[in-house]
């Protein structure tokens, strides 16, 4: 009774021995065959012979030089396309650089930058009180006197032009308020300082001429005096005075 | 004997489906398992042919003569020395002595039963 239960029970565990070890030679043989499939390709290069490599170098070298080649013809063709490019940013540059300065000569003529250079700075004081008048108009500076000074000014070509250190613009307006002139709204009484930047001998000369604006601010009892060649300093047009 | 099938066919289908890959220079170890495998399969055959088998000795020698093949290759590549050729050498020489065994006992049984069979 016992014998067959324990050779039965032999005969159980021997299968499942079996099954393992059969399990394992299964694995190793199947694992290590999956494995030689994959590394055959790696193998065969491997293991080819020194002439066939040379072969494949010596291949590889010409591919490589034809693609050098095409390469270097590309890189000429790229050069020519930069040389022109180029070429043709420079004569864009020299364009931009004249926009800019001319861009910034119209900006002082409009008077958005502060300005300096030399100029004439003209005075324009009240004539001295004489009893042989009575009516003080007679002897005290009008707008009107301003504007011709400053219209003469202009027109012999100055560049920038203050009134009391105002900047004057195209749109500027002069207004006499009764003893004081109001330039943009800001009023000033006199003396009035007038300040132009340009050539200070063609200015000086045309205000000088004879018959000109000096002398009919002579003539209305007006004391002048002028400054010539001074370096003037102007602000732009948009600061705080 | 059922069981022992399905232990193979599930071995070989682990073997085929597992994505785990070995670097190259490991790959000597497996030729040794391998070849320690066959060769314990085939001395055992050839045990049982003669009457000598034994569970234990089968079972062990299996399992150890693949880790002792691997062993041995690790330890040749580690002093520089081929032992892996070694292991390959002694299975594959014991290998082809088992299955010139196993052939010369069947040859041997077949020819006893034709004569019996001739006698009849």
């Amino acid at each position: 009774m016992k014998k067959p239960s324990s050779r039965k029970q032999g005969k159980v565990s021997k299968s499942i021995v079996f099954s393992l070890v059969f399990l394992v030679l299964g694995f190793i043989l199947s694992y290590s065959y999956s494995n030689s499939l994959l590394a055959e390709p790696s193998e065969e290069n491997f293991l080819s012979s020194d002439f066939e490599k040379e072969e494949r170098y010596r291949e590889e070298l010409i591919e490589q030089l034809e693609r050098n080649k095409t390469l270097r013809e590309e890189m000429q063709v790229k050069q020519e396309e930069l040389q022109n490019y180029e070429s043709s940013f420079s004569d864009g540059a020299e364009a931009v650089s004249d926009m800019a300065t001319e861009a910034e000569k119209l900006r002082r003529y409009v008077g958005l930058m502060p300005v300096e250079g030399t100029g004439l700075k003209i005075v324009l004081e009240d004539g001295e009180y004489n009893g042989q008048s009575a009516n003080p108009n007679n002897y005290i500076v009008h707008e009107s006197h301003v504007f011709q000074v400053i219209h003469e000014l202009y027109i012999s070509g100055a560049e920038a032009i203050a009134v009391n250190g105002q900047r004057i613009h195209a749109n500027s307006t002069i207004i006499c308020t009764g003893p004081v002139i109001e330039v943009d709204g800001v009023q000033y009484p006199a003396p009035f300082t007038i300040e132009a930047i340009g050539k200070p001998d063609v200015l000086s000369a045309s205000f000088e001429l004879s018959g000109g604006v000096l002398d009919q601010l002579v003539n209305d009892n007006i004391v002048v005096t002028m400054d010539e060649g001074l370096a003037i300093q102007m602000p732009a047009l948009l600061s705080e005075s | 004997m059922w069981l022992a099938i399905l232990g193979l066919i599930l071995g070989v289908s682990l073997g085929l489906l597992t994505d785990i890959r070995i670097p190259p220079e490991y790959a000597n170890y497996l030729s040794i398992a391998v070849l320690a495998s066959l060769d314990t399969l085939f001395g055992g055959i050839r045990a049982h042919l003669q009457q000598v088998y034994d569970d234990k000795v089968f079972v062990s020698g299996f399992f150890f003569n693949i880790l002792l093949a691997a062993g041995l290759a690790f330890l040749g590549v580690h002093l520089g020395v081929d032992l892996y050729l070694a292991a390959i050498f002694a299975f594959g020489v014991r290998l082809f002595q088992n299955i010139a065994v196993i052939r010369r006992i069947l040859l041997s049984k077949w020819a006893e039963k034709k004569e019996i069979r001739e006698s009849v």
